[in-house]
C-alpha cells in the first residue's frame, strides 16, 4: 500500500515539473517577445515626436513639355532622417527617379540630420500644383506651388 | 499471505495506472496551454511592431487619377516588420463598404518592407461629390483616409 502511494506521487511530481518546465518556457519567450516589440515601439514613437520637416522653397522651370521641380526641405526636428526613406509625391504621383538627391551639397550620403538641407531634383510631364514629402515615421510636410 | 501479496499488487498497479492517466492529462492540457501562450506573444508582438501611414496628399487629386474610377493611395510601412502587399490580406471599406477590388503595387521596390510605400488603387466606380473616406486595416492595424470630391 505504502508503495503505491510513493509511485504515484513519484509520476504526479514527475508530470508537474514537466508541466512548469514547459509553462515556464512558453511565459518566459512570450514576454520576451512582446518586451521587445514594445520597446520597439517606444523607440519608434521617441523618433516620430523628433521628427519634423519644412519645406523651404519649391521651384519649377519648364522645358520642352517637362517641368524640372527643385525642392529644398529642412530638417526642423532633432531626430537624423534618411534620404533613402524620404518619399516626394508629386501632384499624387510618386517620384521614384531623381535626376539627384543631395543633403548640404553631398549626393552620397543618406543620413539627413537636424538643421541640414536636403534638395531634390525631379522631372515630370505636367506642371505641378502640389509637393508632398514625406520622412520617416509618415511625418509629411505639403507645399502648394505657385 | 498470498492473498495480501494480490491484493497489494492489484491496488498498486490502479494507483499507477490513475497517477499515470493524470499525469498525462496535466502535461498534455499544461503543453496545449503553453502553445497557445506563444501563439498569442507572437500574434500580440507583431501587432506592436505592425504600423503604417496613409501618405497620399489629400488635396492633390485622388480619385479617377488614370480614369479608371479608381481611389489611389499611397501607404508607408512605418512599424517595423514586413507587411503583406496581397490584396487579399488587406481589407479595404470605401465609405464603409467593404471593397475586394484593390490592387496594391509596391512604388519602391519589391517587397513592403518597413519604410517602403505601396500604392493601393481601389476601384470606386461612381462615387459621388462630397466627403468620402477609406478604411485600410492590414496586420492587426488600421487607417482612415479622408478626402473631398
Amino acid at each position: 500500500m505504502g508503495f503505491s502511494v510513493s509511485g504515484s506521487a513519484a509520476i504526479i511530481f514527475a508530470a508537474m515539473f514537466i508541466a512548469f518546465g514547459m509553462f515556464y518556457t512558453a511565459t518566459t519567450t512570450s514576454a520576451d517577445r512582446v518586451t521587445d516589440a514594445t520597446d520597439d515601439w517606444r523607440d519608434r514613437s521617441l523618433d516620430l515626436q523628433n521628427a519634423a520637416i519644412t519645406v523651404e522653397n519649391v521651384t519649377v522651370e519648364s522645358s520642352g513639355g517637362t517641368y524640372a521641380v527643385n525642392a529644398t526641405v529642412l530638417n526642423t526636428g532633432g531626430a537624423t532622417l534618411a534620404v533613402s526613406r524620404t518619399d516626394f509625391l508629386i501632384d499624387n504621383t510618386y517620384q521614384t527617379a531623381f535626376v539627384d538627391r543631395a543633403v548640404e551639397g553631398d549626393g552620397e550620403t543618406d543620413l539627413w540630420v537636424p538643421g541640414e538641407r536636403l534638395t531634390a531634383n525631379m522631372t515630370v510631364g505636367s506642371a505641378p500644383s502640389r509637393l508632398r514629402v514625406v520622412t520617416d515615421h509618415g511625418v509629411a510636410a505639403t507645399e502648394v506651388i505657385a | 499471505m498470498a492473498s495480501v501479496s494480490a491484493s497489494h499488487l492489484i491496488i498498486f498497479i490502479a494507483s499507477i495506472l490513475v497517477a499515470a492517466t493524470v499525469a498525462g492529462t496535466i502535461t498534455a492540457t499544461v503543453a496545449d496551454m503553453s502553445q497557445s501562450l506563444e501563439t498569442q506573444g507572437v500574434d500580440v508582438s507583431d501587432q506592436i511592431a505592425t504600423d503604417f501611414a496613409v501618405i497620399t496628399d489629400a488635396g492633390a487629386q485622388v480619385y479617377d487619377r488614370d480614369g479608371a474610377e479608381n481611389v489611389t493611395l499611397h501607404v508607408k510601412n512605418t512599424g517595423s516588420r514586413y507587411l503583406p502587399d496581397d490584396a487579399s490580406q488587406i481589407d479595404v471599406f470605401v465609405d464603409g463598404e467593404y471593397t475586394t477590388d484593390v490592387t496594391v503595387t509596391i512604388v519602391d521596390g519589391t517587397a513592403w518592407t518597413p519604410g517602403s510605400v505601396a500604392r493601393f488603387d481601389v476601384a470606386a466606380p461612381g462615387l459621388t461629390t462630397g466627403d468620402h473616406r477609406v478604411k485600410i486595416v492590414a496586420g492587426g492595424h488600421e487607417e482612415v483616409f479622408e478626402f473631398r470630391l
